[in-house]
């Protein structure tokens, strides 16, 4: 099952490259000159939402170097220790919906204290597996657009998140 | 997203004070923005190949083509969008994430983000499609989580695939309460 879940994700996307230029050809399109054309539009997109990527660079880098996650993990801890949650997660489970980048290092970090087959280590990896941060997609794909109210979006992901740190802890509980 | 910003700014900002981390809160207030510009030149290159091989796609016919088996799958969610493009976007991008495309994904979600903008005919405020676009995402989780594996395997794991059934579960549980609260939240509207 995981060696074909492997052949597909590997395979994905150079297939699918290969389709679109296969049929492309077929039609008798210019395709080379269509990938220019697009590429172009492409590196437009890129340069649009560079600003909207330092805006978010900025917050989240500030918010992890200020120490204010540390001060709400010592605030939370009792609370999660009554649910018996281990507390070498607490830090993943503040950073994980605003970083991806510094939640892998915390997963990292987990392991090495708790060992990456333990019930903590399995599901800090199951709570940072996911595709993307709450914050950074809110950012990046309304900035994308000129939507300046985001509306329930907020609310939606934040209920995502959280459902999906409650499951992970007690699917790793029991498989 | 002005107030989550200045919030998250500002409340850094006090906390760096009491704790006495200005120094650090200085340096990350520089070297994020520049971090920001080398992580985009990253990107950029993916997104020009993708726009790229999307605009032959688009202008050959293919995306209509597929888009029309895709309609019964994204009806559900995405009730309003008839567009071809757009649903194609749609269902690109969730694959994309499923099979762990990386910033390949993020490329197909902001192209699907814009489709669905013109659809929206460039409001002010999100349509509940844009929200439900951006909250599924958020919550995908890959079928084979690479990167964790790879971390797994690197810090000694006996079964370094024993996360993947548990990810997968938990994607699922947390994909259908993201509708859900998607399908009731924009009710209040």
């Amino acid at each position: 099952m995981t060696y074909l879940f492997s052949v597909i994700t590997a395979a994905f996307i150079p297939a699918m490259a290969a389709v679109i230029i296969a049929y492309g050809l077929s039609q008798k399109a210019p395709v080379y000159d269509y990938f220019i054309e697009g590429a172009r539009k492409g590196l437009e997109t890129a340069l649009d939402i560079l600003p909207f990527l330092i805006g978010i660079f900025l917050a989240i880098n500030c918010l992890s170097a200020s120490g204010l996650l540390n001060l709400v993990n010592r605030v939370l801890q009792p609370f999660f220790r009554l649910f018996g949650v281990p507390p070498e997660l607490l830090p993943l489970i503040c950073l994980r919906a605003i970083s991806g980048s510094g939640s892998l290092i915390i997963v990292k970090d987990i392991l090495e204290v708790t060992g990456p087959d333990s019930y903590a280590g399995r599901a800090a990896c199951v709570m940072a597996g996911g595709c993307e941060t709450v914050i950074y997609v809110l950012a990046l794909y309304f900035g994308v657009t000129g939507v300046k109210k985001t509306r329930h979006a907020l609310a939606g992901g934040l209920i995502g998140y959280f459902t999906g740190v409650i499951v992970s802890l007690v699917i790793c509980k029991f498989l | 997203m002005n107030y989550i910003w200045s919030v998250i700014f500002l409340a850094a900002f006090l906390c760096a004070c009491c704790t006495g981390q200005l120094q650090a809160f200085g340096t990350a207030l520089t070297d994020s923005s520049s971090e920001a510009v080398t992580f985009l030149i990253g990107l950029a290159g993916i997104m020009a190949m993708w726009s790229g091989l999307m605009e032959i796609a688009e202008r050959t016919g293919l995306i209509t083509k597929l888009s029309r088996l895709l309609i019964p799958l994204t009806s559900f969610l995405f009730p309003h969008v008839k567009n071809p493009q757009t649903i194609s976007s749609i269902v690109l991008s969730f694959m994309a994430n499923i099979f762990g495309a990386g910033n390949s994904s993020t490329v197909f979600a902001l192209r699907t983000m814009e489709k669905l903008d013109e659809e929206n005919r460039y409001r002010s405020e999100a349509s509940n499609d844009m929200c439900t676009f951006a909250v599924v995402n958020m919550a995908f989780a890959p079928l084979l989580p690479v990167v964790m594996l790879q971390i797994r395997t690197d810090a000694g794991a006996e079964d370094p695939y024993s996360v993947v059934l548990p990810s997968i579960l938990t994607a699922a549980c947390t994909v259908t309460v993201s509708i859900l609260a998607c399908k009731i939240l924009e009710r209040r509207h």
